[in-house]
């Protein structure tokens, strides 16, 4: 048939169901990414701190392995703190890895005017977020709390009774993974829509995290507060909301070594800056995504306005 | 020795130095001219005067601070300097500044004019150097400036007496030329770091962490480090805390024009890359983004 002739035809071949639509565009977007070795390579080297953690598990219920090991006595006590602990150092390689792949998902595609192919296929636009935020926690969820929950496994299965006294960790870790995933990843899409420069939405990235700490620690130096963390998202959850989660004391917030003493009359004790209530920090946490989802509502359109 | 001697004073005289000169100056002026005020640069002029707004509100808090003691916030204010300037503040400015300064024009694929126009791909980076290096001192000079003024300016007579009477004045110089050096030392880093990699991001992060953990190294690795030399440049020194405080290696003193040739050298260093890559630096704007 001579190629003048290929008119419009409708497709009839199957379609993949509606709910399940943005999966193709994860299952692509994580091809993309496991094309590149050092990504790769990282995924993997992610799991070492887990293995460990599960070697300290171990260890701390063999009595023979530690008397083969020459340790004294119990190396280390598990519990919701360890947990906690463990989801930590986790989450900050969750963070390397989501400000090495997020920026990816979506710059390209805004940059190069993709966009409109995307939404030209019977797809909305959040069908089109749901698919990249899904490459994020499918990765983030599989160095983060899903091997977290493994170890818990491990601790529940060498201790008899423990369980039963710690099921509730099961959804801590859950919730306390979840939460960091949704925020980092829906920063990370926001950012990349906003700047449309991977390189830029990475930088950025990094700097809402270490500037905002930074900026955070300098208010509550200078002004004596501790109203500073509310410009610091790590503090918020990690500082906040995590040890709440977990059931842990919550870190003195105000404690800052360079804050300016109060000057008051001998005799009288300053009182140190009270840290900052659960409520502030999930309502900050909730408008931070709550901007995010308006700045990719504002700039994942299927036209664009071109300035200048 | 003396033929190799004159055969470089004759290198020397035949280099067209006048025209080098101009060339790097027309750059300069053209960098400054699209890259000092934009609305692009938002964030680093936040970055820069972020403190400042803090020190303004801590100066209208209590006028006059007459229970304010004078020790405790030069001390605070060092910590100011050296924790958020030092470590953030200029560290992620420069980043900005000097990253775009090559991949922005790769990003508005507009390098390759820069490439064809006939001028010394080296004298590119120089120039492109000079204006980044321009821009980060004026800003960040002016924000530390500032910083400074602020803190002194609410202890009235007090203060005024201790920037001209004491030793005010000479932290305040010391200051400002530990903040040039700051962007020369990062600026040039960062600048060779856009010139080979793709997405500088890592390798700068990777050089934050450096810069961050280097004090826990031995002091030989730590001349490697630009925090080194300006920690050993600064006037008052930070408390430190933390893990990191117990893990520091204590190295001997350097002397100032030491640290400050050293700086030097290592951003001489980083430069002399820079040129030697750009030489055969290749564009693909396809792969960019």
């Amino acid at each position: 048939m001579a190629v003048y002739k290929r008119t419009y035809r409708r497709y009839d071949g199957p379609l993949t169901p509606q709910w399940s639509r943005f999966l193709v565009l994860t299952r692509y977007s994580l091809y993309t990414l496991f094309d590149s070795r050092p990504f790769t390579a990282f995924v993997v080297l992610s799991a070492i701190p887990l293995l460990l953690s599960g070697v300290l598990i171990y260890l701390s219920h063999s009595p023979m392995a530690r008397t083969l090991l020459q340790l004294p006595g119990p190396i280390i006590k598990i519990d919701p703190k360890f947990f906690r602990q463990v989801l930590l150092n986790q989450g900050w390689l969750a963070f390397l890895m989501t400000a090495w792949a997020g920026p990816g998902l979506v710059a390209p595609d805004l940059a190069n005017q993709a966009l409109p192919l995307y939404l030209s296929r019977p797809f909305s636009r959040a069908e089109y977020v749901l698919g990249k935020m899904g490459v994020l926690f499918l990765l983030l969820s599989a160095i983060t709390w899903l091997p977290v929950l493994l170890l818990f496994g491990l601790q529940a299965g060498l201790e008899a009774g423990w369980f039963k006294e710690n099921y509730w960790i099961m959804g801590s870790i859950f919730l306390a993974g979840m939460l960091w995933i949704s925020v980092i990843s829906l920063l990370s899409l926001a950012i990349s829509a906003w700047v449309r420069w991977r390189m830029v939405a990475s930088a950025f990235l990094f700097g809402i995290f270490f500037v905002g700490a930074a900026f955070a620690n300098m208010i509550n130096g200078i002004l004596n507060t501790s109203w500073g963390h509310l410009l610091n998202l790590g503090h918020l959850i990690f500082g906040v909301i995590w040890p709440k989660l977990f059931r842990v004391a919550v870190d003195a917030a105000g404690a800052n070594p360079h804050a300016r003493r109060p000057h008051l009359p001998p005799g009288m004790v300053a009182l140190a800056p009270l840290p900052i209530p659960l409520w502030q920090a999930c309502m900050v946490v909730v408008v931070a995504c709550a901007v995010c989802l308006l700045l990719l509502n504002r700039r994942l359109r299927a036209r664009e306005v071109v300035r200048g | 020795m003396n033929q190799a001697g004159t055969g470089a004073h004759m290198w020397i005289t035949s280099q067209p130095w006048r025209l080098w000169g101009h060339q790097i100056m027309a750059i300069v002026r053209q960098e400054l001219k699209h890259n000092f005020f934009t609305r692009r640069g938002t964030w680093i002029y936040l970055l820069a005067f972020g403190p400042v707004v803090v020190f303004a509100i801590d100066a209208i808090q209590t006028p006059g601070c007459a229970p304010c003691s004078l020790d405790e916030d030069t001390s605070l204010f060092a910590a100011t300097f050296q924790l958020y300037y030092m470590r953030f503040g200029i560290f992620f400015g420069v980043m900005g500044i000097f990253a775009w300064l090559f991949r922005g024009q790769v990003v508005q694929r507009t390098l390759h004019y820069a490439f064809l126009a006939p001028l010394r791909r080296e004298l590119l980076v120089i120039g492109k150097f000079l204006a980044g290096a321009l821009m980060a001192i004026v800003l960040f000079g002016a924000g530390v400036l500032l910083s400074f003024s602020l803190v002194y300016w609410h202890f009235a007579a007090r203060g005024y007496d201790y920037v001209f009477h004491g030793p005010g004045l000479h932290q305040l110089a010391v200051y400002l030329g530990v903040t040039a050096l700051a962007c020369i030392g990062y600026g040039a880093i960062f600048l060779t770091l856009t010139i080979i990699f793709k997405n500088p991001i890592i390798p700068g992060i990777a050089m934050l962490g450096w810069e961050t953990f280097s004090g826990i190294f031995p002091a030989m690795l730590q001349r490697l480090s630009v925090s080194f030399y300006l920690k050993h440049l600064s006037p008052v020194s930070a408390p430190s805390d933390g893990i990191l405080a117990l893990l520091t290696v204590v190295t001997e003193p350097v002397a100032v024009w030491a640290a400050v040739l050293g700086l030097l050298l290592l951003a001489a260093a980083a430069l002399a890359l820079a040129c030697a890559r750009i030489r055969t630096l290749e564009i693909s704007y396809s792969s960019e983004q």
